[in-house]
């Protein structure tokens, strides 16, 4: 049984809309912050679209190297977005409620980010129009549809869009809340973004469904994004990139990774707005537990991967492991990655004091992200290093170059300032949902019965 | 290897005069580099800086790898040239997001730099590993501009470049065949890198020429396909090497190389 | 297809496409069954183009390669005068329309950025490289003064003038110039293969250098020879090893060998090169031993009554080599008795068998011997003058052409060397070679060089010798100028080719046969009778004549102009009748000397203090150093290592496991005589007792791509010669190697992994029958 305390609605609208509507000090100098990275970044940016890719460390074996593996790394924190808000909304997972809008707005920004990486990674930026879009018919250049590269922006479009649409569909009550509460330029923006949403029983019951279905719509969406994400390797004729479990196996990491960002990005909201009274002790304890869950059958899949390999004796598939396991420069990251994505954070959620500690679950969530990104690092780029049977032209030297870590730094900048921007504009955590949470908390003795409050429709 | 002349013929190839298709001896190839840079003269190719090489981002269409075997002094070495299979099912060609690489009605897999967007899939899923991708832009001193041939365009950065079987000369022969209305005989056209080789290693022609030297060649004993058994279906055939002193992986053979000819990936193997 | 209007086969048209775009609201349905027009695909090629771009003029012209001795014929293509591509002439015998990487990379020389555009004086100190831009009225006015003022002076014989070894023409003018006028003429080639000329004399009996008929041969003995290297003619003996292997690709010659007759080779040398790596064995010997071991071949193959009746006579009877039987010298040699004998009994039995040697054996203090030795071989297999065998060349078709360039030892270039730091020289011109660079450090030319009151260089780059020049009067370079050549080795007949200019000269450059007669024209009496031709090529035209009056060869016409205009076309004359004449009977004594004791190799440096030997070799592409400034030859993988633009030292794994050496450590090669400091190559093939080090770097001036790289080995190397001749012997100097504690990343084409073979997936087969 979780803790639960009752709040008064006008203390939820006060404390849920304090950020946006105030700004504190610490706002400016996190701006001013994440701006520089962001400055930076966009410098690097414009050297990479006006000098191309010779900046990077990249080489004539190693064609897909950083900006790929941060690429699947922010898809799958993209994820978590979904998978809390939707499952946890159709089992009416109570805890759920403090933590969706968050977990949402971390799946807009991080898809949006993920999306930047291959228009980078591309030689010729300028041309990727005509690889999602068929613009030239003179020239007759449309997307040829049997790349995996075109089913991939199309399953990540779809999926930005329904993410979006799920968020807006979500914020609409609070919208209204804050155009009542707000004046001036803020108060059109809100009252337009609103669209005249008046809390009508007519209204909230439309929200409701629309909420429910998009739930259920994204799922699907959801598992498929990552499964073909996978496809992007799974359907090339590299050797370690071919196992049949692929599609699970990303997917499930994605979930792994996306809940602990989720996890992390909690305790940040918990740290900054003081949110001690909507993001309690128990939401990290139902995480920590999840993540038991998850965590361990991403282990599983990782484990089939490993052993399809070995055990299909496919030789070059066994090369590329033990490049993996036992080779320079990956037997150092190999470890390290093993320890950061399962061996350290999973014992210590099996106790129940870390779960319920901020600073541990915050700690031991950024290091499965850690461990994560060196995940798809280690399955990207060792197979291409030692692809199929030229020993001759094998090169193992591939190093990221400043440049490429400033990207990677540049999109943690773009996905913070993001979700920084918005939780400045909207409520981060949804007041209706929290208040429908107390509602429905709320029980009343009728005879020998306790029945809730309020009967749903 | 009598299904080479057979070889694909791949979808929805309208029949055409021509398959043009090369056949490489590795039993005469003495890695001189003459057809690299040959090539490279040809195709208006980059020069390959020490930079280039410190960072393995060299170009070469055609490239040399050289195998050891064995220590010393039993010791071997062993060259063969690598170029694009042209390969009848190739794997690069689906991949490619935007069409920038298509088979040709004459068994040519044709890049078009125009197309390319880079976003090197292709490079990735050619098991040859001989699409390179340009990472900087091509620059020649300005009076080297003078030798840039003007049949071959120069590529812009960013994008995959890989042999094209000179089909800049291909074409030209063709025009040549129209003009004079009479079929090109085996051996008028020939691409840079068969050309200049010394040994003659590599042989190109006309699969659907029945009395090529390429389709005699094929017929021998020693043709083989380049990994095979991914069902590439490439469009060149290699002459296997000859060693009378060859003992593959086994024990004991007098005074020639025997033990670590090849070596066998670790962990556990069949 | 050449018709852009019409729809790609099997596609789609532009039209349709609209039609069926407009007719479906699901497009993305239509993309899975289109296909692109055929013609997207094609690359425009110039002929191809529409007709409102300009397209050039385009011409090939035949003409001689001049990227090494060789002497192959090329063909280049030239489109609006300016030179695209070298291809080999089809017609020329000797390299039948094959190339090698170097004769590619002429163009790249012609455009190279860093040509010198004219003539120049020196402003500032020697060797700093100021230069003033003179016009060649004032340069060769100031060349002719001097040479005027010196000859009032009487000191004709102390001019010097520094060339490469000329042959055909340019060798008759300038030995015509050099004693009409009086001066010394040195052809300095001291990575040469002046031991081969001499071994070739003393058993063969002809001063020129026989034809090696690999083409025919069944069993390959080769000491040395990096014959499928950059050794003597690269591109002839390559295509010549084709047919030797598996018979001949050519198209319209087409004849593939079947399985039992595919040549054999055995490789014989102190390191591994391209040559042995193609070998079926591969024999490594103690560097200066392989003339031993012939001898000990020769002995099994004479005690066993393999030997060529004939031969074994020459040799001195069946017992004449008992001395060096394999079981006495095996140890000197460093292989096993039992291997000697199967590789004689091997060599005696195969019909026909050939036994060459040059390379590495020709870089030793007793280098004639050995390769007198070698070539004895081939007496003892009977094959001389036999297909398969050793086929005498005859002399150049026209009279009055040496037989025997001019070509200076060692020793004739210490004694200059002296002349020169004492001031015994007035003048040094130099063209076409590079003695700074080219000479052992230990001689000090660069240091003599300042001393001479006057140094002309005609070279058109700047490279270490032509920096310390008062006077630069760049000569045109090959593409530019006429010449001829007459190929030695030739295949076996006569041949005589011509180089024609193939483009306009492209900076205010002169052909420096040219300036030799206008120099000859204004010198006056008695030169200017010596040489009364006013152009080099008026002196070819008429010195050539005689090939049309004998009406024999290749070139038949009736009319000389007609007959000179069909040989440019044809890039020169042969005539396959004319072959060589066998003269071994004058060999009887040189060989016979053969049984007495054979000379140990000496070498400088002990073998406590210097545990190595250093074998040094010409690089593939880069040669001794004078194509170091061209980057297709720099950036093209050297066959064994992949390395490039660099120099490298090649190690033995074990050596390098024992002293904590991986690739790319920088280690100091010390000699007696200096230090030099390479990365290193930890290299399978590399003997644990030799260091190999590729000759071609260390330009301190040579253009952008060729200075400040690698190091260049002859600055180490002791000034020992091959007794014999006095040829350098660079190969005479042991070494020791000390850590530097130094890292680079050695710029090679191979990856970071071990190249061996995967057993699985073994993309290169090999079979073992044909
Ligand atoms: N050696 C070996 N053989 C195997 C297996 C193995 O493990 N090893 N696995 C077996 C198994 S489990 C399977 S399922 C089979 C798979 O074997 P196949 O069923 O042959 O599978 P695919 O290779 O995917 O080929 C399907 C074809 O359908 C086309 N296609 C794609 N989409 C559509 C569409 O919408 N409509 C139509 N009409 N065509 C479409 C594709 O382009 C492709 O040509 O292989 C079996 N064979
Ligand atoms: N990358 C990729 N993914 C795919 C597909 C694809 O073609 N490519 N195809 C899809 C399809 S149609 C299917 S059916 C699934 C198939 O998916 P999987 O069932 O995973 O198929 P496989 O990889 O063929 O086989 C799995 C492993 O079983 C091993 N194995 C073989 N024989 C035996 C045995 O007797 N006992 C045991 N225990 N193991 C054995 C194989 O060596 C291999 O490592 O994959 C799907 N996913
Ligand atoms: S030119 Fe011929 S022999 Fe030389 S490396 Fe190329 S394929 Fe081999
Ligand atoms: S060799 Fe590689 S690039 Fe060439 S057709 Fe095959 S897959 Fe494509
Ligand atoms: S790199 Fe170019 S050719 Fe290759 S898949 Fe990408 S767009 Fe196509
Ligand atoms: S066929 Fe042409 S493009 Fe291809 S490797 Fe040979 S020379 Fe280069
Ligand atoms: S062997 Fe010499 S002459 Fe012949 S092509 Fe090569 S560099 Fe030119």
């Amino acid at each position: 049984m979780q803790e639960w305390r009752e709040l008064s609605s006008p203390k939820i609208n006060d404390d849920l809309l304090k950020f946006p509507l105030h700004t504190p000090m610490w706002f400016w100098v996190a701006a001013a912050g994440l701006g520089t990275v962001i400055g930076a970044g966009t410098i690097s940016f414009a050297i990479m679209i006006g000098g191309g890719l010779q900046f990077l460390g990249y080489n004539n074996q190693a064609q897909w190297a950083v900006l790929i593996t941060n690429f699947v790394f922010w898809i799958g924190i993209s994820h978590a977005g979904v998978m809390i808000s939707a499952i946890l909304r159709l089992t009416q997972a109570e805890w759920r409620r403090p933590v969706t809008r968050g977990a949402e707005i971390l799946t807009v920004f991080s898809l949006a980010t993920a999306m930047l990486m291959p228009i980078l990674h591309s030689g010729r930026p300028w041309r990727t129009l005509y690889w999602e879009f068929p613009f030239d018919f003179s020239r007759a250049i449309w997307p040829d549809v049997r790349s995996a590269l075109v089913w991939d922006p199309s399953a990540i479009f779809t999926y930005l869009l329904s993410s979006v649409m799920f968020v807006y569909v979500a914020l609409i009550p609070d919208l209204s809340v804050a155009r009542d509460r707000s004046l001036g330029v803020m108060h059109a923006i809100y009252a337009a973004a609103a669209m005249g949403f008046q809390g009508t029983k007519r209204q909230w019951r439309l929200q409701a469904i629309a909420g429910i279905l998009l739930s259920a719509l994204i799922l699907p969406v959801f598992v498929s994004v990552h499964s073909i994400v996978s496809w992007d390797f799974a359907m090339a004729l590299v050797p370690g990139w071919h196992s049949t479990v692929f599609p699970p196996y990303f997917v499930i990491g994605a979930v792994h990774s996306g809940v602990s960002a989720v996890a992390t990005l909690m305790a940040i909201l918990r740290w900054i707005f003081h949110l001690e009274d909507y993001i309690t002790d128990d939401h990290f304890d139902s995480l920590g537990r999840l993540l038991v869950v998850v965590s361990t059958t991403w282990l599983f899949f990782f484990g089939m991967d490993f052993y399809y390999g070995i055990f299909s004796r496919d030789e070059m598939e066994i090369g590329i492991w033990n490049l993996r396991i036992f080779e320079p420069p990956y037997n150092v990251l190999f470890p390290l990655f093993l320890l950061t994505a399962y061996l350290i954070p999973v014992p210590l959620w099996l106790f129940r004091n870390v779960r319920r500690s901020v600073k541990w679950m915050f700690w031991t969530s950024i290091c499965v992200n850690v461990g994560m990104w060196m995940e798809r690092y280690i399955l990207i780029v060792p197979p291409l290093s030692n692809k199929q049977a030229f020993p001759f032209s094998w090169v193992t030297v591939y190093q990221p170059q400043p440049i490429e870590w400033l990207l990677v730094a540049f999109t943690f900048a773009i996905v913070s300032t993001g979700i920084l921007v918005f939780s400045k504009i909207f409520p981060i955590i949804p007041l209706f949902d929290i208040k429908e949470g107390q509602t429905l908390r709320r029980v009343v003795q009728v005879g020998r019965r306790t029945v809730p409050g309020v009967v749903r429709d | 290897m009598a299904d080479a002349a057979q070889a694909p013929v791949q979808s929805g190839a309208v029949d055409s005069l021509h398959k043009w298709g090369m056949v490489i001896d590795v039993d005469l190839c003495t890695g001189c580099q003459a057809c690299v840079v040959a090539c490279q003269a040809e195709n208006n190719i980059p020069l390959n800086t020490a930079d280039h090489f410190v960072k393995h981002r060299a170009m070469e269409w055609i490239r040399i790898e050289r195998y050891w075997e064995g220590e010393f002094p039993n010791v071997k070495a062993r060259f063969i040239p690598v170029t694009c299979q042209h390969c009848g099912n190739a794997p690069c060609e689906p991949v490619c997001p935007v069409y920038a690489i298509q088979h040709s009605t004459e068994g040519l897999n044709v890049q078009t730099y125009n197309r390319c967007v880079g976003t090197r899939y292709c490079g990735n899923n050619c098991p040859y590993s001989v699409r390179v991708f340009n990472w900087e832009p091509h620059r020649w001193p300005e009076s080297l501009h003078a030798q840039l041939n003007p049949d071959v365009t120069v590529r812009t950065q960013g994008l995959i470049e890989k042999c094209s079987m000179c089909l800049q000369r291909i074409n030209r022969a063709k025009r040549e065949e129209a003009r004079q209305g009479r079929p090109m005989a085996d051996g008028d056209l020939q691409p840079a890198c068969a050309q200049a080789c010394p040994t003659s290693a590599i042989v190109f022609g006309d699969w659907k020429d029945r009395n090529s030297r390429i389709n005699r060649l094929a017929n021998g004993t020693r043709a083989y396909h380049m990994l095979d058994e991914l069902g590439t279906q490439p469009n060149l055939v290699y002459l296997k090497k000859v060693d009378p002193n060859y003992t593959g992986h086994g024990p004991e053979h007098a005074g020639a190389p025997a033990q670590h000819a090849t070596r066998s990936l670790p962990v556990i193997s069949g | 297809m050449a018709d852009g209007s019409r729809g790609g086969q099997g596609g789609v048209t532009r039209r349709q496409f609209l039609q069926a775009a407009a007719t479906t609201s699901a497009g993305a349905v239509v993309f899975t069954g289109c296909q692109i027009p055929a013609r997207e695909f094609m690359i425009q090629s110039r002929p191809q183009m529409a007709e409102d771009i300009l397209t050039g003029y385009e011409n090939y012209y035949a003409t001689v390669c001049r990227a090494c001795p060789a002497g192959c014929g090329t063909i280049i293509r030239v489109i609006d005068g300016q030179a695209k591509k070298v291809e080999g002439n089809p017609d020329h015998p000797l390299n039948l329309g094959k190339l090698c990487a170097r004769g590619q990379a002429t163009v790249q020389e012609q455009y190279h950025p860093d040509r010198l555009q004219g003539p120049m004086k020196r402003t500032g100190d020697r060797g700093s490289g100021s230069f003033l831009d003179i016009s060649w009225d004032e340069a060769l006015d100031t060349l002719r003064g001097r040479l005027e003022q010196i000859r009032r002076q009487g000191r004709q014989s102390e001019v010097a003038l520094i060339t490469n070894p000329l042959r055909a023409h340019r060798h008759f003018l300038v030995e015509r110039f050099a004693a009409a006028y009086g001066l010394q003429w040195h052809a300095l080639d001291l990575t040469g293969e002046a031991p081969l000329r001499e071994a070739a004399r003393r058993a063969f009996g002809s001063e020129i250098l026989p034809e090696f008929d690999f083409q025919n041969a069944r069993y390959v003995l080769s000491f040395g020879a990096d014959f499928l290297g950059p050794w003597l003619s690269q591109v002839h003996h390559s295509v010549e090893y084709g047919r030797f292997r598996q018979g001949d690709y050519r198209a319209g010659q087409f004849r593939p060998k079947t399985s039992p007759q595919r040549g054999y080779l055995v490789q014989v040398e102190p390191r591994l090169t391209a040559t042995g790596a193609s070998a079926d064995e591969w024999l490594w010997v103690k560097p200066g031993s392989e003339g031993l071991l012939a001898l000990a071949i020769g002995q099994v193959m004479l005690a066993g009554g393999a030997a060529d009746a004939e031969g074994a006579r020459l040799v001195g009877g069946p017992r004449a080599l008992d001395n060096y039987a394999p079981d006495r010298v095996w140890e000197q040699i460093g292989v096993p008795a039992e291997r000697i004998r199967q590789i004689a009994r091997a060599f005696g039995t195969q019909r026909p068998a050939l036994a060459i040697g040059g390379g590495t054996v020709s870089t030793h203090t007793n280098s004639t011997e050995s390769l007198t030795a070698i070539f004895a071989l081939n007496l003892l297999a009977g094959n001389i003058g036999r297909a398969g065998g050793v086929l005498p060349n005859p002399g150049p078709a026209i009279n009055g052409l040496t037989v025997n360039p001019r070509r200076d030892s060692l020793r004739d270039w210490q004694s200059l060397t002296e002349r020169i730091r004492g001031g015994g020289i007035q003048a040094v011109l130099v063209k076409d070679a590079n003695p700074v660079f080219d000479s052992p450090g230990a001689l000090r030319f660069q240091e003599a060089l300042a001393n001479a009151p006057f140094v002309a260089s005609f070279s058109s780059f700047r490279d270490e010798t032509t920096l310390m020049a008062d006077l630069i009067l760049p000569s045109h370079l090959p593409l530019e100028e006429w010449g001829d050549d007459v190929p030695d080795p030739a295949p076996g007949f006569q041949i005589h080719t011509v180089q024609q200019p193939t483009v306009r000269p492209l900076y205010d450059t002169r052909s420096f046969w040219d300036v030799v007669l206008t120099l000859g024209e204004e010198l006056g009496s008695p030169i200017r009778e010596a040489l009364p031709w006013p152009t080099f090529k008026d002196l070819l035209r008429e010195r050539i004549r005689p090939l049309h009056t004998e009406g024999r060869g290749s070139v038949r016409e009736t009319g000389f102009e007609r007959f000179w205009v069909r040989m440019l076309q044809q890039g020169g004359w042969w005539d396959e009748g004319r072959t060589g004449e066998s003269r071994q009977a004058a060999a009887v004594p040189d060989v016979t000397r053969l049984t007495s004791t054979f000379p140990a190799p000496q070498f400088d440096g002990g073998d406590r203090d210097y545990p190595f030997n250093l074998v040094l070799f010409p690089h593939n592409t880069l040669g001794s150093g004078e194509n170091a400034h061209l980057p297709w030859l720099q950036a093209a993988p050297d066959p064994m290592t992949s390395a490039t633009w660099q120099t490298w030292v090649e190690v033995n794994p074990q050596t390098a496991r024992e002293m904590g050496l991986i690739e790319g450590d920088i280690v100091g090669i010390e000699t007696p005589r200096g230090r030099i400091d390479l990365p290193v190559y930890v290299h399978p093939a590399a003997s644990p007792s030799v260091l190999a080090v590729p000759l071609g770097q260390g330009h301190t001036s040579y253009g952008r791509w060729a200075e400040r790289r690698g190091a260049n080995p002859l600055d180490i190397v002791a000034p020992v010669t091959d007794q014999a001749t006095g040829a350098l012997a660079y190969g005479a100097t042991r070494a020791r190697l000390v850590k530097t504690g130094r890292r680079m990343s050695l710029p090679k084409y191979e990856g970071t992994a071990e190249s061996v073979q995967i057993e699985e997936f073994q993309i290169l087969k090999i079979t073992r029958d044909a």
